[in-house]
């Protein structure tokens, strides 16, 4: 070898000697784990595409940084049918795109996996995940986040803070004049999310076209955006604002004292961020790293206390996790689970069915 | 005449990068599934669906409407605001037509919820005029409010245009008609504004193509009460089949294309006599403004009332809810005064490169995209044949494509034309998405300056034995270096505030503050997107400031 030569290899050899000594096994990993975080060191790069805002995502990002520092994080912060439309044009073109996709739109990133985009993969923490959260291995759900009721503390008296859904559909018809055109809830035509809440609704609960027609006739809002809701909840345009992220309320409530929450206590939708590897990344090793990461303890614990996107695991302790939940609402808390049952209302005749439903709930007078 | 190559080559080239995205989107909807989809096949359903929905019905009508409504104020009080501030001597007038420009460089999403901040039905002010009337006299949520504010905040456009003209107008006619013994609005009704006819029928049409484009607004404000534009239309869309339905969103765009054609057609015709340089003029006259006398104050109430709801309002809105912990029905403002928005902003990830690229894409960016437009502009210049007229086409329609579609055309483009693949998440990409859409926009400010050159002027150079490239380079562009820089400015405002056409095409590098809006939006931080808002704001006045201040004019 020449002189330049052994300069490279020990210039390169020096180079990677403090990234190996970071990238250890995380603790209770198999031995084996040690392949997949040289082959993710080699690729060295990660791209998310993901609808959890870069905010909420940073301290997350921060700690994976830390215990992986060799790997450079592309965090792509997008609206889920922006991250959908994306996705499939990049997968059909055949150009690079996410190696791991993280979004709320659970059956949009369903249809993605029952579509075979995803690749199957046995994260390392799977036997610490509840098992309606995990599909077939290919989708994995990452947070519980309730379904909540926010509502304007200064402006609602007490008696008329709603308890339950059967509560809300009462009093929505018995406070007549409190409620007329105070009640807010997303339109299911326009929100893709909202669609999927009503679906789940309505199979938890067969009375649901009850409060939906409820809505109808106190001349409620529909909306495409929680957060245009919870602002109009803080204003007092609205009273209350129905099926609103837990997690949303949550951040929202910690800036406004003004803003209260309630889970309802018949029952309470749970959603999923689901996270899974497309097929075609081109850091797959890198995306089972951070796969892993966002399920282990540490950081579903980042996650539960500094990101508020309550925490899956029943392990993690805090205010924003799966335990708190149960703690409070025992077996009324319903997870909407994370399988190809969520592909039932992509079915455009049954969709519109529901749809038509809904339309005539919402606008009855 | 034979045209020359050069012209045919620049009509060319501007008929490939805009025909590429339309192209892609008519193919689109004429097949029923992602024309990247192995499924898909060649199929009028979509046509057939879309057409026979009611809701599109109501949409497209109601899209007519707002844009018949918006047209109806922005052409008159923008001609006249121009006349007022340009030809007159109006109070005031050298201040008032930096305010004038606000609304142009504000996010139309922005400006929309700085209106439900001040004048919803719990704004401060609603509020205010509640405690002394008992009851908020308007409605924010109709359709009668979206025109009113549609309208008034595209005088702006309108003015420009306007006022670029006038400027450029010939004293001695007003002069003659004022000796005639003509009042100061004869001579506005009969000479001024007819003279300038072509600038008011050029921006009422764009005007009108943007009323058809509007999204950040009715989503703001119709949605509460149910409005349906074509836009929100095609929102729906996104979602009413649970994945997205590019061959019905596909439709629903060609339709805004078949509308926008024949207005073409019509603007066109309606100045097929009106000679374009008509007012070639200046010859070193220096205007002397038209004197008002008794018109002089109320023309300035005039102007400030607008100025307070197009202007003030909003902006105090946004300016309000920037400093507030909460607001609303029984809230005290001074008790919840806070500057805790603006810490927590500073620490939102990406913000700095956000504002940075964001000036990049404005400056840089617009000075490319002022260039580019010069040089069409150029090779079209004093052209009468049938190029120019497919030209004229040509450059009106990416316009009329809603952001929700140019996004996705865009990024299909940089994802399915192989050689551009590489530039797709760069800044690049960003910029040429905005310059093809703002085309139109662009090349009529520099046109105008343009038709300004007297052509006595390029002939004499030509008769001394330069060449075409010589005659621009030597004579015309350096005459309308000042148009150049102004149209820059213009520009400049534009590209800060465009986003929804870049929305694919951004990236963890490349992205712009309209980016960090829509993602604040998501999780319902407007505190944030308010002080993100204020900042904004306060970074292009001063940039328009500093422009104006080193001499840079509005108009040639």
């Amino acid at each position: 070898m020449t002189r330049t030569g052994w300069t490279i290899a020990i210039g390169v050899l020096v180079g990677l000697l403090p990234g190996l000594a970071l990238a250890q096994v995380p603790e209770g990993y198999p031995g084996s784990y040690k392949e997949i975080v040289a082959a993710a060191q080699k690729e060295g790069k990660l791209v998310v595409y993901s609808t959890t805002d870069s905010a909420s995502a940073e301290p997350l990002l921060k700690d994976f940084k830390t215990l992986y520092p060799f790997l450079q994080v592309e965090y792509n912060d997008l609206n889920s049918t922006e991250l959908y439309n994306r996705f499939i044009s990049e997968a059909a073109a055949g150009a690079g795109s996410g190696d791991l996709l993280w979004s709320s739109a659970m059956d949009l990133q369903m249809k993605l996996v029952a579509d075979g985009y995803s690749q199957a993969y046995e994260s390392a923490e799977l036997r610490h995940l509840p098992a309606w959260s995990v599909s077939d291995k290919k989708a994995y759900g990452t947070t519980l986040e309730p379904l909540v009721i926010v509502y304007n503390k200064r402006l609602l008296p007490a008696d008329a803070v709603p308890q339950s859904h059967a509560d809300l559909a009462r009093l929505l018809k018995e406070k007549v004049q409190l409620f007329k055109g105070k009640a807010a809830m997303y339109d299911a035509e326009k929100s893709g999310v909202g669609f999927l809440l009503i679906t789940q609704d309505f199979v938890n609960w067969p009375q649901f076209w009850d409060l939906a027609a409820a809505f109808g006739k106190s001349g409620a809002k529909y909306y495409t955006s929680a957060g245009a809701m919870m602002e109009k909840v803080a204003s007092g345009e609205h009273l209350l604002a129905y099926n609103i992220f837990g997690s949303y309320a949550m951040l929202r409530m910690k800036k406004d004292p003004n803003i209260g929450l309630v889970s309802p206590k018949d029952y309470t939708l749970g959603m999923s961020r689901i996270a899974f590897i497309p097929k075609a990344a081109r850091h797959p090793n890198s995306a089972k790293l951070f796969l892993d990461y966002m399920l282990s303890k540490r950081g579903q614990n980042l996650m539960a206390n500094q990101s508020l996107l309550h925490a899956v695991r029943s392990d993690v302790e805090g205010q924003a996790t799966a335990g708190a939940l149960h703690k409070e609402l025992g077996d009324k808390l319903k997870p909407i689970p994370v399988s190809a049952k969520l592909l039932e209302y992509l079915d455009p005749a049954r969709r519109l069915e529901v749809l038509n439903k809904w339309k005539q709930a919402a606008r009855s007078q | 005449m034979r045209a020359h190559p050069v012209r045919l080559a620049g009509v060319a080239a501007v008929a490939v990068v805009v025909l590429a995205p339309l192209g892609l989107v008519l193919y689109q909807s004429l097949l029923n599934a992602p024309f990247f989809s192995p499924a898909a096949r060649a199929s009028l359903a979509a046509y057939r669906y879309v057409l026979a929905d009611s809701d599109f019905h109501g949409a497209f009508l109601t899209s007519v409407i707002i844009a018949f409504g918006m047209v109806g104020i922005a052409m008159p009080l923008g001609g006249l605001l121009a006349f007022l501030v340009v030809r007159t001597d109006l109070p005031g007038r050298r201040w008032i037509e930096p305010l004038l420009l606000v609304p142009i460089f504000l996010s139309p999403v922005v400006l929309a919820f700085g209106y439900v901040v001040a004048v919803g039905p719990v704004g401060f002010f609603s509020l205010w005029v509640k405690a002394l009337v008992g009851t908020v006299p308007w409605n924010l949520y109709s359709v009668g409010g979206l025109i009113l504010i549609a309208g008034l905040s595209h005088v702006p456009h309108v003015y420009l245009y306007t006022a670029s003209a006038l400027k450029s107008l010939n004293p001695e006619l007003e002069e003659a008609a004022r000796t005639a013994g003509a009042g100061v609005w004869r001579v506005a009704l009969t000479v001024s504004l007819p003279l300038v006819a072509p600038a008011l029928v050029f921006s009422g049409v764009l005007v009108f193509f943007l009323g058809f484009e509007l999204f950040g607004l009715p989503l703001v404000l119709g949605d509460p009460a149910g409005i349906l534009v074509l836009t929100t239309y095609l929102y729906k869309l996104t979602n009413l089949l649970g994945t997205p339905s590019y061959h019905l969103m596909a439709v629903v765009a060609v339709a805004i294309i078949a509308v926008t054609l024949p207005l073409v057609y019509l603007q066109r015709h309606l100045l097929r006599y009106a000679n374009r340089y008509i007012t070639v003029g200046g010859k070193g006259l220096a205007a002397r403004p038209l004197p008002l006398g008794g018109y002089r104050w109320p023309a300035l109430i005039l102007v400030l009332v607008w100025l307070a709801v197009t202007v003030v309002v909003p902006l105090s809105g946004v300016a309000l809810r920037s400093v507030v912990a909460t607001w609303g029905e029984g809230v005290h403002l001074t008790e919840v005064l806070t500057l805790h928005h603006f810490r927590e902003l500073m620490e939102y990830p990406n913000l700095v490169r956000g504002i940075v690229n964001t000036l990049l894409i404005g400056t840089v960016g617009g000075g490319l995209a002022v260039a580019v437009y010069a040089g069409i502009a150029l090779v079209s210049h004093r052209w009468q044949g049938r190029g120019a007229v497919l030209l004229d086409y040509l450059v009106m329609t990416p316009r009329a494509l809603p952001g929700l579609i140019a996004g996705l055309a865009f990024l299909w483009i940089f994802l399915f034309y192989k050689p551009l693949a590489p530039l797709r998440s760069t800044l690049f990409s960003l910029w040429l998405a905005y310059t093809v859409v703002w085309v139109a926009y662009g090349l009529r400010l520099i046109s105008s300056a343009l038709y300004q050159v007297g052509p006595e002027l390029e002939e004499a150079a030509r008769v001394a034995g330069a060449g075409q490239a010589r005659v621009y380079r030597d004579v015309t562009l350096p005459l309308v270096r000042f148009g150049l820089l102004g149209s820059w400015l213009l520009i400049f405002m534009i590209f800060c505030r465009e986003y929804s056409t870049g929305v694919y095409l951004l990236g963890p590098n490349t992205e712009v503050i309209g980016s960090l809006i829509v993602s604040l939006w998501g999780t319902g931080a407007l505190d944030l997107i308010a002080a993100l808002s204020v900042i904004n704001v306060l970074l292009i006045g001063a940039g328009l400031a500093v422009a104006l201040r080193l001499g840079v004019r509005l108009h040639a």
